[in-house]
């Protein structure tokens, strides 16, 4: 089949070099230091300027052109311009290197025109961040954050202080599709969501997509973010690493073969468990608290044609009290991928991808000893095609077949212990998916990225499946074999988006997109717990479908120094999931008996004005949304604000290159406080003061606030080594920003109630890290 | 099995600066809705249905008294038991006990309106003991940490609720359990509460109730949202779910009733 579409492919290829007498111009584009293969790089004909393309997830470009004599225009965020001389009269390979440039010679960034990519592609939605970035902005206790940073970005908000869920567009956390070099990663945090499970000495690139997804990716409904691992310098050995407050971090890389292969791996622990050994308390200094991760990769590029790529990543959180309980949890993704390239049209990717997540909890005590342990697995296998067809299509195509592996819950105890030994049946399932998508540039003006993706779920057996009613209970039970179909769902979901450019700073864009969801999660706590569980559509649960439109306006100013964006969207949920009153989802074979189903609207206007270059960079984000739900059991059966419902969020990041030493940064954040439930009333029963309720989430925490800056110094300039702090207050004028309210009985008034607000992080927190690189 | 999420907490608290303070709030007055609380025991003694009304949140914790109601039990073999009113809305009977295994019916008449519902009493599932240990943290402080041990039956669904006084003073907790993880096991359940801190000394009152279905749910759900007011809290509160018709505050349970005190060494 593939082959086919291939065949057809490379014939249509053929006629339209003929007709047109147009030639190919393939390559690679790579960091000159390190050999790095450069993500989203710009290629374009000087003379021609409508002509060009970006480098792919593996810096791979290809286009073609007239025969002609051209100047080629290779760019890239941070990078010096570099032009290269082409004379076009047969398709030919241009592999490059660019070298990172200064950003203290203003004057060369300006000649070298930065590029107007936001205005001129097709893609909406997306954001990018560039590590630098990412590793300026000021963080809680100097741990460098990806998922802290892009909740900086509009229509990406934070779960709230210390936890690192985020929301995107109104959509829940299980709604995102975090990808770690195309591994899913099921729980993207350590410490309860304090920080994220992406140590950032090992990332290349960070991309988010708000909406407008390309066809190629698919499986959540409200975002994907992308993130690449650096693949190793492939031309010299280098150490790097860093001592921080409460977590240090090593990363070594170097050639395997020299141009040919590298290797890449980087590891991080903290150390907070040395603050508990300074308690007094016997128990808490016998407790452990502590995460490591380790990411590694290896590559090597057989010819130019060929190259394998390995990369893993492992993380565990461990967490105990002597004597009395522990958990662990933690994540292991490992990915190979094959790249090919058949002609100087055709790019392949080939992935097979391992992701597990898995947790155990244990209680010590022999009367109520148990060891609980759950865990999800996917094994994956990715076929990804693109393809340039004549000078104004790329085509991407491609298959997926993912198998999920979900052990819900598995109890050990012993005879003295209160509890009983469990085992809920494993569940087993296919997740496929099939695309095709077109970026077409149909004119000067106009360029059009549409495409469909077919997704199918299918639930197999082993295992008793039930299912129940509105009230949870059991209408039917059903035994299925090995590999028997429980249940399938086929989802069509078109992906269009479009953008008309009106001059060369000036583009309006407009989207629509539909995303299907089969895999759940269900948690009933506002922070992120290791005991999330996850669930597949079934015979209970039905896909959750999104669809989104949205629409946009894109501005450059000052030869693309400035870019602005305005963008609104409109998305509607369908077959969205909440729980019953007095939920259990742990170890419960009867967990979708728990659920209750609804739908929901997310609206939104999102404001971006960005300042990519020079010695003062940074961006301001504004967003004004609306995020509601409606479930027939809540709230009367009307529309309510979901949690995460925002009114207004602004961040402003700004990052200020003082001297050739001497670098500052700041975010300041402002947002209106979650949705609530607060009490409408009290009663008395069982002897206790009981609140009444007569409205979900119809209050507001107050508002919140935060200012974080941050301040770098490089160490003198060695041939051998080079070494920087990194100082950062978070929280400088130690706002209380709220973090939950509750109501009880007043502790100071008799036979009078009172409503307590806590705060976290409340005051300012310091921070300082040494970095080191020989 | 829940307790996990106590220990998560007690470890955030530590890794978190935390800080609490008292706000004033403008909150919403849906107030003068019915609360009927009824309980039936199998111990032959007075039973109470209480009639009241919710009050505001910034009103004193003093609830205005329904009178006038015309309150009755009646049993699955024909019986009906009339309750009398007395002061501040507590209807009572002199002398009655519910039988493990029978259904009891209640029904209110007040301000044209009727409210019936419906409760089985369950089995007597005899409570054990009760003992005291010191806490897991701040062990130094010898503070104590009470467990009520019973054995629960195999193969049925049983459902405990237990409430807990400190020198005659009631803890405000709700401690309601299942045997969902517990079948058939002999059980050492914590009442774990961080309102009244217990020392040597203290002479400390538990009371078991075996309760059906429904409002072990209905405690369940207020267990779970006291336990909101830590990091890491809960879903969103809600009215509990009554098993009173047509809807409105409050519960009528048939339950057994057993005490057992101990002062603390």
């Amino acid at each position: 089949m593939a082959r086919t579409i291939i065949l057809i492919l490379l014939f249509f290829s053929v006629i339209s070099s003929f007709a047109q007498k147009r030639y190919t111009i393939s390559g690679t584009n790579k960091d000159e230091a390190t050999g790095e293969l450069l993500i989203g790089a710009t290629v374009k004909i000087k003379e021609l300027p409508q002509i060009g393309t970006s480098t792919n997830s593996y810096g791979f470009y290809s286009f073609s052109a007239p025969d002609g004599e051209y100047t080629l225009l290779f760019t890239y965020v941070g990078y010096e311009t570099l032009e290269r001389q082409v004379l076009l009269h047969q398709s030919q390979t241009v592999n490059i290197s660019i070298s990172p440039g200064n950003s203290l010679k203003e004057v060369v960034i300006s000649s070298n025109k930065p590029n107007n990519d936001n205005v001129a592609s097709p893609q909406m939605g997306l954001e990018k961040l560039n590590m630098s970035q990412i590793n300026q902005v000021p963080v809680l206790l100097g741990e460098r954050d990806i998922l802290k940073t892009i909740s900086l970005l509009p229509g990406i908000k934070s779960a709230g202080e210390g936890n690192t869920g985020f929301y995107v567009r109104g959509g829940a956390s299980d709604q995102n599709l975090i990808l770690l070099d195309e591994a899913p990663v099921y729980n993207a945090s350590h410490f309860f969501g304090f920080f994220s499970t992406f140590n950032s000495d090992a990332i290349k690139d960070v991309s988010i997509y708000k909406g407008g997804m390309p066809a190629e990716y698919g499986g959540r409904l409200s975002s994907v973010l992308d993130i690449k691992m650096n693949d190793g310098n492939n031309k010299d050995f280098t150490v790097q690493g860093g001592l921080g407050l409460i977590a240090s971090r090593i990363k070594v890389e170097g050639p395997l073969v020299k141009d040919k292969g590298s290797f890449m791996i980087s590891a991080r622990r903290t150390y907070l468990d040395l603050f508990l050994k300074a308690s007094s308390d016997s128990t808490i200094k016998g407790s452990s608290l502590y995460f490591y991760d380790i990411n590694a990769k290896a590559n090597y590029h057989f010819d130019d044609k060929n190259a394998l790529y390995l990369s893993g990543y492992f993380g565990k959180d461990v967490l105990s009290l002597k004597n009395t309980f522990g958990t662990n949890w933690g994540n292991s993704t490992g990915t190979i991928r094959f790249n090919h390239i058949f002609n100087n049209r055709l790019f392949s990717n080939t992935s097979l991808i391992y992701s597990n997540y898995n947790y155990t909890i244990q209680s010590l005590q022999s009367t109520d000893n148990f060891k609980a342990t759950s865990k999800i697995t996917d094994l994956n296998l990715k076929e990804d095609l693109q393809y340039a067809m004549g000078n104004d299509h790329t085509l991407k195509f491609g298959l997926n077949v993912l198998h999920h592996t979900i052990a819900p819950g598995d109890i050990t105890t012993t005879a003295t212990s209160s509890f009983n030994s469990r085992s809920i049946e494993q569940r087993y399932g296919f997740e496929n998916a099939a695309y095709v998508s077109d970026e077409w540039k149909a004119n000067d003006k106009l360029t059009i990225l549409y495409g469909l993706r077919l997704s199918g779920m299918f639930l197999l057996g082993p295992g008793t499946f039930s299912t129940y009613n509105a009230l949870g209970n059991t209408v039917s039970s059903i035994t299925y074999s090995s590999g028997q179909s429980v249940k399938t769902y086929f989802n069509l979901e078109p992906r269009f988006s479009a953008s008309y450019q009106l001059n060369d700073d000036n583009s309006i864009k407009i989207s629509y997109n539909r995303n299907t969801q089969n895999i759940h999660l269900l948690t009933n706590s506002t922070s992120s717990s290791p005991t999330d569980l996850y669930v597949m559509s079934s015979n209970n649960i039905k896909p959750e479908i999104a669809d989104q439109v949205s629409t946009g306006w894109f501005r450059n100013f000052k030869d693309n120094t400035y870019e602005f964006s305005a963008e609104v969207y409109y998305k509607k949920l369908q077959n969205q999931i909440d729980y019953k009153d007095g939920a259990q989802l742990i170890a419960n074979q009867d967990v979708e008996s728990q659920l209750t189903y609804g739908s929901g609207r997310a609206y939104g206007l999102e404001l971006f004005l960005k300042k990519k270059y020079g010695r003062f960079n940074g961006w301001i984000g504004y967003t004004l949304s609306r995020t509601e739900l409606k479930f027939d059991a809540i709230n009367n059966g009307n529309y309510y604000p979901a949690r995460q419902d925002r009114t207004h969020d602004l961040s402003v990041v700004g990052i200020y290159q003082l001297s050739k030493r001497w670098s500052f940064s700041g975010t300041f954040i402002y947002g209106t406080g979650n949705a609530v439930t607060y009490p409408t009333g009290k009663y008395n029963i069982g002897g206790l003061t009981t609140f009444s309720y007569s409205q979900r989430n119809g209050y507001r925490l107050p508002s919140s606030n935060r200012l974080d800056i941050g301040a770098t110094l490089e160490g003198k300039e060695h041939k051998k080594y080079q070494s920087s702090w990194t100082f950062g207050i978070y929280n400088i004028y130690g706002h209380r920003d709220p973090y939950l309210v509750t109501f009880r009985d007043s502790k100071t008034v008799p036979n009078t109630t009172e409503a307590v607000e806590t705060s976290i992080f409340a005051t300012p927190i310091p921070s300082v890290t040494w970095n080191f690189k020989f | 099995m829940k307790h996990y999420k106590f220990y998560i907490a007690s470890i955030l608290a530590i890794l978190a600066v935390s800080c609490t303070k008292v706000i004033d709030l403008k909150l919403g007055n849906d107030t003068g809705k019915l609360v009927i609380e009824g309980n039936i025991t199998d111990v032959s003694e007075p039973q109470y249905i209480k009639l009241s009304r919710n009050v505001a949140f910034n009103n004193t914790n003093t609830y205005p008294a329904v009178t006038g109601a015309t309150v009755s039990v009646s049993d699955d073999k024909g019986n009906t038991y009339p309750f009398k009113e007395g002061p501040s809305g507590t209807y009572s009977i002199n002398l009655m006990n519910g039988i493990t295994g029978s259904t009891y019916n209640m029904t209110v008449l007040t301000n044209g309106a009727s409210y019936t519902a419906s409760s089985t009493m369950p089995s007597l599932i005899q409570l054990d003991s009760i003992t005291a240990k010191t806490t897991a943290l701040n062990s130094s402080k010898n503070q104590k940490e009470i467990t009520v041990h019973f054995k629960d039956p195999a193969a049925t669904a049983n459902q405990y609720r237990f409430i807990m006084y400190v020198n005659n003073v009631q803890v405000k907790g709700v401690f309601a359990f299942n045997d969902d993880f517990t079948d058939g096991r002999y059980v050492h359940n914590e009442l774990r509460e961080d309102d009244i801190k217990i020392y040597p000394g203290d002479t400390v009152t538990v009371e078991m109730q075996c309760i059906d279905k429904i409002i072990y749910t209905y405690w369940l759900t207020l267990m779970q949202q006291l336990g909101t007011d830590r990091p890491g809290g809960a879903v969103a509160p809600s009215n509990p779910p009554t098993n009173i018709t047509p809807a409105t505050l409050g519960y009528f349970s048939a339950h057994t009733t057993q005490t057992k005190t101990i002062v603390i060494k």
